[in-house]
């Protein structure tokens, strides 16, 4: 899907686990996450639905999400955690480790 | 999944262009729980399909004859899933059966075990106001029931059924006669999770921040025993695994007398449902629906 982005340095220690320039967690299982938890919504068009989930895209490029919310860490684990609006929670479903890496594949996202 | 020792201990996924260039094909390893030959359908509660949707049990449209007449419930199969059209028409085709042993402990799938005309039960449920509710209190109304989780991830799913819910409610609100011949109910099979608040806070996300809507539209859970009951009597099916709940997709329409009018099971419009539904507020007399 997207590319890591940055330095081999940086993917690598991304891809390990490893806490990187945006935090800690590893992307690529985030990647995985995102395929498998986020893209059906996020990725795709669903005319049936009341409000088309946004783009994530520079996510964190911005300084704040699409909610209007700071574009932090800690706003984004709440919003995968609790749900937002239409968007479901990933309470119990995701772990911690999962949500960490998750957040670290959004920062890839440009 | 442990009982499906026969498996293939890892899922091969491939994605290709597909022959009209806009087709995924992935691989869909799973228990098949219910086969509609009518309808050309069978229900597969199966595992993560990487890159497509977490484990889950849905209804698949199957494009494969012979595996059509062979597939029995309980079976374990693996077959090709193929996603067209951005994902919104999906079907199975190369059905491979790879464990039979499960025919033995299938149970008989019931659908719909009230009948039309039959009345709903009296079981108690608790809305986002936490107020105790029956299906009874809305005597003098028609309505249309559906039931979801909010946790529920897949747009296709609970998120598609709340909207539509919400278009329903939308266009009645602009008839004040029918709007108050017609009441919208959402149950949710998570009493866990799905408490009072959480189900208020989702609720107002559907009735776009007006409160007032939950006097048309109610949003409600029942403990676990009570849910098994209405689910018993609507035919649903449901069951938890890993904090997600797979269920059939079903909508439920009550006459003004409380008594079952119509089923619709995965197939369905928004604009089928709201002229049944307008169409019941102005009539008392059951009638058995086109896909009842």
């Amino acid at each position: 899907m997207k590319g890591l982005a940055g330095s081999t340095a940086i993917a690598f220690c991304l891809a390990a686990g490893t806490c990187g320039l945006a935090g800690c967690g590893s992307a690529d299982h985030g990647e995985e996450l995102y395929d498998l938890h986020c893209a059906a919504c996020h990725e795709t068009s669903n005319p049936d639905l009341k409000k088309q989930p946004p783009k994530l895209e520079g996510l964190f490029r911005a300084k704040t999400l699409p909610s209007g919310a700071p574009a932090t860490d800690e706003q984004v684990r709440n919003t995968i955690i609790e749900g937002l609006r239409t968007m479901p929670a990933f309470q119990g479903r995701l772990s911690v480790t999962d949500v960490n890496d998750l957040i670290q594949y959004l920062h890839t996202l440009k | 999944m442990k009982w499906w020792t026969v498996m293939a201990s890892s899922m091969l996924v491939a994605i290709t262009g597909g022959c009209g260039g806009q087709e995924k094909h992935y691989t869909l390893q799973g228990q098949v729980l219910a086969k509609d030959e009518a309808a050309g359908k069978i229900t597969v509660k199966h595992e993560d399909i990487p890159g497509l949707m977490p484990a889950m049990t849905m209804p698949y449209r199957v494009k494969d004859p012979f595996g059509m007449k062979e597939v029995q419930p309980g079976d374990a199969i693996v077959a090709d899933l193929i996603a067209a059209n951005g994902g919104k028409d999906y079907w199975l085709q190369s059905i491979r059966i790879t464990d039979e042993s499960g025919r033995k402990t299938a149970k008989p799938h019931i659908r719909h075990a009230l009948k039309i005309g039959d009345p709903a039960p009296e079981v108690p449920f608790t809305n986002q106001d936490g107020k105790q509710l029956h299906f009874s209190d809305f005597k003098g109304k028609s309505v249309l029931i559906t039931f979801i989780y909010t946790r529920c991830p897949m747009p296709e799913f609970c998120p598609r059924l709340s909207s539509q819910f919400a278009k329903i409610h939308e266009d009645l609100v602009q008839t004040p006669a029918d709007y108050d011949k017609t009441h919208l109910l959402t149950l949710s099979f998570d009493s866990k999770y799905d408490t009072a608040p959480v189900l208020r806070k989702y609720g107002l996300a559907y009735l776009d921040d007006h409160p007032e809507g939950f006097s048309h539209w109610d949003f409600a859970s029942a403990d676990p025993a009570d849910m098994r009951q209405i689910a018993d009597a609507f035919g649903l099916d449901y069951f938890e695994e890993d904090n997600q709940i797979s269920h059939s997709m079903d909508i439920v329409l009550l006459t003004p007398e409380g008594k079952i009018a119509q089923y619709w099971s995965n197939e369905w419009t928004t604009a089928e449902l709201e002229s049944s539904l307008r169409q019941q507020a102005k009539s008392s007399i059951g009638h058995r629906g086109p896909k009842g």
